[in-house]
């Protein structure tokens, strides 16, 4: 069993493109990882010597290691010369695209990494009816031109899925059963509004796989090397954790952490729950926001990508010079943002996240979908790590999507939870 | 393309760079739907400005009175169309299906509403026909119905009427009573995809000399230009407050969001629902924001302090830009704006049509007391 409990302490990680730091927190006291020569400051090097100290700083040494993969992962995104799996890309739509803007990703740097798109007529509406049968002489030829290409991850998204999945599956089942052993990622596991934001967010999901694959398979390698039951996390989006087998079918969900991270830590450092965090990145500065202890994330357009995902980030925007009438506490850390990142994961809890459209004709059906909601992020919040019973709905918003038929409304929300800690490695 | 002089400020014509100002702009003067098709549409727009040159931005008023003109929208929800983009072809098929029905050939574009995506596809409609925008439209803002326009106050018909949906399936529409179009449009458009590429109002240059509002497509590029500044909440109210008159009502945190909250008039799209805002600083009032697919009505404290036909619209202080509708959440920090629309909507007619008792809110106007 892992070691649980006050005496135990917890380990942050990050890992930038050249080296990783990491941090250790126990309790109030947070201790900042520096390997010694001839130690390495490589993921391995700086989790071994995190462990050091976390068996100096607490009695029970280290429970968990929670990693920030975010910088990797962009890193890889944005240089053209990394090695990126390509991606197919599907489209299920009524009908192409006629003007080549709308036929591609309006980020080139999502669009280098589609090797090859198709377009099959089909899809639904935001409430699941069917505007075209999904074209099954299209999805043939799509596959028989696939097998030829040596593609082997596929990106599906189609019109209305996150409400009928029906189009998407099909073309998955036929997809693999063409190209057997493809990775696919369908759009309707994710949710979310917006065929190009959904389009991307499978995109990156695909185009990053192989590389989470490695660089959990190295951690993994590395808290097996280490004494004691440590057990491996991974940061979200969201600032959450989520559970590595479910990061490695989920990629993309990591995207983008490490913003939210550092919001988490500089509050924790304050001391705060609730609070407006000024940082400064490359020179300038931002601003996010800290709420009941997890940072203000939505869906949006995260730094350096181009376009929106529909996973939700902690997007930081430029600090205003002034803002009177503040009601809550502004800190501006004097930490830097690799140790903000670590303490950040450190503390990080499991999370979930859902955004979805219903119908609605009164306020029981009202009351009968978000109850659904709330179930479901709590399913999935427990699958992310979890431990059962200490799940709470942070936050739950239900608009009136305007001017759509009356009824409509967007669901939004977010389950947090405590760790189990019985999911450490054996 | 016609050879006349062309007017927007100090410039005659939009391009390229103008994107997204313009997209700033519009989502001013109509708020309801987030960003989750932004980069999509720009791209689009600005790729067709990059091929096909730029699109000349003319005063109605420049144009002989004999042009025929025509107005584009989209008809139906936002959300929709960020999940089903068009093929890109919908709103120029539209307009030549009203071309073939009265065998003309429009000689300029204007926007139904110079607000939300409907501004930014009259631009996208002009590029593709290769002729000039008006800088003018039909409601100055966005209202909910395609009969609440200066267009119809002054007797101007919206049909013939064609509405193209991203199916590639389409409409055409004759009514001998503007309001009956409406609701003739709204069954085809749900079955289309939720959205639709609406061409309508065809008419003359001469006749929106007087029936439409001036100058509506240059203000939301302006505004937007201030929106992109991203400076901090209150010297941008300041700042839009110069050129479009808007002030700010209270600035305060979202505590609750209720539906269903009044009785629901179907025949009108999105159901009513209310926002509750605590206010910080200021009289500590609290704010009751009643919502429609645009803010209708606010109230601090029971009394009401604004309400339909004024813009009203929330700025989200903690990111320093606009929060739509779609996207509101409990603990929002947001300024509450309100923007006096323009004359023709505070007349007894406009009033009438497209006043808080239009959405069960049978209350006098602020402006009227």
């Amino acid at each position: 069993m892992p070691a649980q409990g006050d005496d135990v302490a917890q380990i942050g990680v990050t890992l930038r493109p050249h080296r990783a730091y990491a941090a250790v927190v126990h309790g109030a006291t947070v201790r900042a990882v520096e390997p010694v020569a001839p130690a390495r400051t490589d993921l391995e090097g700086v989790i071994a010597a995190a462990v050091g100290v976390a068996l100096r700083a607490a009695p029970g040494g280290a429970g968990a290691v929670t990693v920030d993969l975010a910088p990797l992962l962009l890193d890889t995104l944005v240089r053209p010369e990394a090695e990126v799996p390509p991606v197919a890309a599907v489209r299920i739509v009524p009908r192409a695209a006629t003007d080549p803007a709308l036929a591609r990703s309006p980020a080139e740097l999502v669009e280098r990494r589609i090797a090859r798109r198709w377009t099959v007529s089909g899809g639904h509406d935001l409430l699941g009816n069917e505007l075209a049968p999904l074209d099954g002489e299209g999805l043939a030829l799509l596959c028989e031109e696939l097998a030829g290409t040596g593609i082997r991850h596929v990106a599906v998204v189609a019109a209305g899925s996150q409400a009928r999945p029906a189009h998407e599956r099909e073309v998955a089942d036929a997809v693999l059963a063409a190209v057997p052993g493809a990775r696919i990622s369908v759009a309707s596991d994710y949710g979310g509004q917006g065929l190009v934001a959904r389009e991307t967010t499978v995109v990156l999901d695909c185009a990053l796989t192989a590389l989470t694959e490695r660089v959990l398979d190295r951690c993994e390698r590395t808290l097996a090397r280490l004494p004691g039951s440590l057990e491996l996390r991974v940061a979200r989006g969201d600032g959450g954790y989520s559970t590595p087998s479910r990061i490695r079918v989920t990629p993309v969900v990591a995207f983008g952490a490490t913003e939210a991270l550092e919001l988490c830590g500089a509050a924790h450092l304050a001391g705060l729950d609730d609070c407006r965090v000024l940082l400064t990145h490359d020179g300038r500065a931002l601003a996010g926001e800290v709420r009941h202890g997890l940072a203000a994330v939505r869906p949006d357009e995260p730094a350096g990508i181009g376009t929106e995902l529909v996973v939700p980030t902690a997007v930081l925007t430029p600090e205003p010079p002034a803002r009177p009438g503040d009601d809550v506490p502004v800190i501006r850390p004097r930490e830097g943002p690799s140790l903000l990142a670590c303490v950040g994961a450190a503390i990080s809890r499991p999370a979930s996240w859902l955004d979805e459209v219903a119908f609605i004709e009164s306020g029981a059906e009202l009351d009968r979908v978000r109850r659904d909601a709330e179930e479901r992020a709590t399913a999935m919040v427990m699958a992310n790590g979890a431990a059962p019973g200490t799940t709470h709905v942070a936050e739950i918003s239900t608009v009136a999507v305007p001017y759509s038929p009356s009824g409509t409304v967007r669901v939004r929300v977010r389950v947090a939870g405590l760790p189990d800690t019985s999911l450490a490695r054996r | 393309m016609t050879s006349v002089s062309g007017y927007v400020g100090a410039s005659s014509s939009i391009t390229a760079e103008d994107v997204p100002a313009l997209y700033e702009g519009a989502k001013f003067y109509s708020p309801a739907v987030g960003d989750s098709n932004k980069t999509s549409i720009n791209s689009w727009l600005a790729g067709l400005l990059d091929r096909n040159g730029p699109v000349p931005l003319l005063r109605v008023e420049s144009l002989p009175p004999e042009t025929p003109c025509v107005s584009v929208c989209v008809i139906g929800s936002g959300s929709a169309m960020s999940d089903l983009p068009p093929a890109g072809d919908e709103f120029e098929l539209a307009v030549r299906q009203i071309e073939r029905l009265q065998q003309i050939t429009f000689g300029a574009i204007y926007p139904l509403a110079a607000a939300t995506i409907s501004a930014l596809v009259a631009v996208v409609t002009a590029a593709q026909l290769r002729v000039p925008l008006l800088d003018a439209d039909g409601m100055g803002r966005a209202f909910a119905l395609i009969h609440h326009t200066a267009m119809h106050l002054s007797g101007v018909s919206p049909t013939p009427l064609a509405a193209v949906g991203p199916t590639g399936e389409s409409v055409l529409i004759e009514v001998p009573a503007g309001p009956r179009a409406d609701r003739m449009l709204r069954a085809n458009v749900d079955t289309v995809g939720g959205w639709a590429a609406l061409a309508a109002y065809p008419t003359t240059a001469g006749v929106l000399r007087r029936a439409a509002l001036p100058g509506t497509m240059s203000r939301i590029a302006n505004v937007g230009r201030l929106l992109l500044d991203r400076t901090d909440p209150d010297r941008l109210v300041t700042r839009l407050g110069a050129i479009t008159g808007c002030r700010r009502l209270a600035r305060g945190r979202i505590a609750e969001l209720e539906h269903l909250s009044r009785p629901s008039d179907v025949t009108i799209p999105a159901h009513p629902s209310s926002l509750v805002v605590d206010e910080v600083g200021g009289l500590g009032r609290q704010l009751r924001i009643e919502l429609r697919s645009e803010i209708v009505a606010v109230f601090a404290d029971g009394a009401l302090i604004a309400g339909a036909p004024d813009l009203m619209c929330l700025l989200d202080v903690s990111r320093g830009t606009l929060a739509t509708l779609d996207s509101l959440e409990p603990g929002d920090l947001i300024d509450v704006l309100v923007t006096p629309a323009d004359a023709v909507w505070y007349s007894p007619a406009g009033i009438e049509m497209v006043g808080m008792g239009s959405h069960g809110i049978p209350l006098v106007h602020p402006r009227r007391r």
